[in-house]
């Protein structure tokens, strides 16, 4: 991947991710998410892990995100009123962030594997969708199976928890 | 190769029956539900007597048929026998609470859930790769979520569904952060993989050599998850207002069914990690500080409660931390997983008998008298000596008097500890014993010594009576010739029929 373009789609999800917290509007902050998510399904193309990408999209940028909108729809948020910000506050919580990133740093020094570059990866790099369908429908049969069981039972308690009264 | 006693046939079944159900019940006309209870009951039953004729070996590298899944497995369908029936006395309290037109209305998911949960349950009995375990423990898991909340027109009941949906969806987060991270640092999911590639991946010059602390966390996310499960302190939060909003049968089930499957997955997770000369120690010593916790916490903020049902999901605390005591005894020299697989899986079977036991009769009582306070029990002598006298046993092997089978599982979690020298934990230990003998004899107390607030008899059905005097001779029998159980999980990791012969 051409450094420019990862360092145009970081600094754009990154901007976004910004945006979500900044933006007063639970709809602007929620379609800057869709934003990010899209920015970051464009890093993993970059990086030939083209089937992440598409999961990221749609699952992430899609499904979730979708449900997101649903919700704030449904449960009619204004958006919020803008608070003056609190000295203290403010001053806490940039010490607790920086308090954990000088522990994280301090943690991935002492672990040797944080330390040393990764090693390239290798192995099939074309086609992963088919890898993946391969994967579960031969050697993860089992975990793959219940999961259609789960999902079954995930629906069974949409319809219980969910239907209306019968009267 | 497949044949019908090959270990997968028993899931299969359970799925097929709860599948079954399901239609049944879309196709049948409205009205009562209760055949389907029954109908889970017979085929439950046949299934449990199946389990002893499981030969051979699955041939997946996800799911182990050795004697330990199978003797778990048991435990997961008696439960869930056991939770049917009750479902069964349950009706009246379900039907009041759930939207519905006449009788039996919307009941039926009711029969039908528990069965699926139970399959969970045996998938993780069998789970040995960490994919089926998340996907056993979700399967479980998410069935529960539906019935802790199937009351929906009593905010107590949504308000338990809420609380664990939420709870446990950060454990689920948990438990995926935890095998990520196991998976990122030795590069396996499968538990005997893990094993083998953790020595040489730790030893200088290995990969892992000096990254002890990321294997730490990523174990310690995996406890904070299975903690959860098994209900251990500082996990408990959700317990008391679960336990006591939930369902009745759906709490016996929670404390009885989820608890055993948290903890065959906690024994089998923990091996791997536990066998690291550089990492048992810090282990065992997280377990012990989780044991000591989870007694404190279960037997102290047992002595307040009035309602039974949050007594006894103290309780459940409580019991969670003597089977952790088992495992803080571990020795990190030299593990003996076999012998902690043994006390754990007896302690359990002993568990399962005697609260299903108090739950069954909570359930019998409190539908009839309409609340499920100690105070509803005051006089129960009088109105049916029957239920009294199952109770006091039920609660005698609680508070863990001999002759009954929770003395002797508490006998050995407490020898295995003193052969440890853990005094503490024992000292601990003994001081929960007796706070439990004080608040389970205080049901006893109320039972035999206050006069009943309602004269009417309590009326039992033929099921139930079956069921009540199956577990009250279970616990007396158990308590006196613990051998047959005992044998049957001597064996760990063998073909099952090694356990056969």
């Amino acid at each position: 991947m051409s450094p420019f373009l990862f360092w145009f789609f970081a600094l754009l999800m990154l901007g976004f991710g910004v945006s979500v917290v900044i933006n007063r509007n639970p709809v602007a902050s929620a379609l800057s998410l869709v934003a990010s998510f899209l920015c970051l399904a464009a890093l993993f193309v970059g990086l030939n892990a083209f089937f992440i990408a598409v999961i990221q999209v749609l699952v992430y940028a899609g499904a979730v995100m979708v449900l997101f909108l649903f919700i704030i729809m449904l449960l009619d948020l204004r958006a919020e009123q803008r608070r003056r910000f609190n000295l203290v506050a403010l001053g806490g919580g940039t010490l607790v962030t920086l308090g954990l990133v000088a522990e994280l740093a301090s943690v991935l020094n002492r672990f040797p594997l944080g330390r040393n570059p990764f090693p390239p990866l290798q192995g099939s790099a074309v086609d992963d969708v088919r890898e993946v369908g391969m994967t579960l429908f031969s050697t993860h049969n089992l975990p793959f199976q219940i999961t259609g069981v789960l999902i079954l039972v995930a629906t069974i308690g949409v319809v219980v928890l969910s239907k209306r009264e019968l009267n | 190769m497949p044949h019908i006693f090959a270990p997968l046939t028993l899931e299969i079944i359970v799925l097929i029956l709860g599948v079954f159900l399901l239609l049944a019940e879309s196709l049948a006309k409205s009205g009562d539900r209760s055949w389907m209870g029954r109908w889970g009951v017979a085929v439950l039953a046949i299934v449990f007597g199946w389990s002893f004729f499981t030969t051979g070996d699955s041939g997946s590298v996800f799911y182990s048929a050795d004697s330990t899944a199978l003797f778990f497995k048991r435990i997961a369908l008696l439960s869930t026998i056991g939770i049917l029936v009750m479902a069964l006395e349950f009706q009246t309290v379900l039907q009041r609470f759930i939207p519905g037109d006449g009788k039996g209305s919307g009941t039926g998911e009711f029969f039908a859930l528990p069965v699926f949960t139970c399959a969970g349950l045996m998938f993780m009995a069998s789970a040995i790769d960490f994919l089926l375990i998340f996907v056993a423990l979700e399967l479980s898991t998410i069935s529960f979520y539906i019935l802790v909340a199937y009351m929906r027109r009593q905010n107590a009941s949504l308000e338990a569904g809420v609380k664990y949906l939420i709870l446990g969806a950060l454990g689920t987060g948990f438990l995926v952060y935890g095998i990520t991270w196991v998976f990122g640092l030795t590069g396996e999911t499968q538990l005997a993989r893990i094993a083998q590639a953790l020595p040489l991946q730790l030893a200088p010059g290995g990969r892992l050599h000096g990254s002890e602390t990321a294997i730490l966390f990523a174990v310690g996310l995996l406890l904070v998850a299975l903690g959860f499960k098994v209900a251990a302190a500082p996990f408990q939060l959700w317990v008391p207002d679960v336990y006591q909003g939930a369902p009745t049968p759906v709490t016996a089930f929670l404390s009885v069914g989820s608890k055993a499957a948290g903890f065959i997955v906690l024994l089998r997770v923990l091996e791997p990690f536990v066998s690291q000369p550089v990492l048992g120690p810090k282990l065992v010593g997280i377990l012990n500080v989780l044991a000591i916790l989870s007694l404190a916490y279960g037997s102290l903020a047992a002595l307040p409660q009035d309602n039974l049902k949050r007594l006894l999901a103290y309780s459940s605390i409580g019991h969670a931390g003597y089977l952790l005591v088992s495992l803080a005894s571990l020795n990190p020299a030299a593990p003996d997983f076999a012998g902690a697989t043994r006390t754990i899986g007896f302690y359990l079977v002993g568990y399962l008998l005697m609260t299903l036991l108090a739950f069954l009769v909570l359930t019998i009582v409190s539908s009839q008298s309409r609340g499920d306070d100690i105070a509803h029990f005051n006089g129960l002598s009088k109105r049916s000596p029957f239920l009294a006298f199952a109770m006091v046993v039920a609660m005698a092997s609680l508070a863990g008097i001999p002759l009954t089978v929770g003395f002797y599982g508490k006998f050995m979690v407490f020898s295995a500890a003193v052969a440890a020298q853990k005094f503490l934990l024992v000292g601990i230990g003994i001081v929960s014993v007796a706070a439990g003998f004080y608040f389970y004899f205080r049901v006893i107390a109320a039972m035999f010594w206050r006069e009943p607030g309602e004269q009417s008899p309590v009326v039992v059905s033929g099921l139930s009576k079956l069921a009540v005097a199956t577990l009250v001779a279970g616990i007396l029998l158990l308590g006196i010739f613990p051998g047959p159980v005992l044998n049957s999980i001597k064996v760990r990791n063998e073909p099952a029929t090694a356990s056969l012969r």
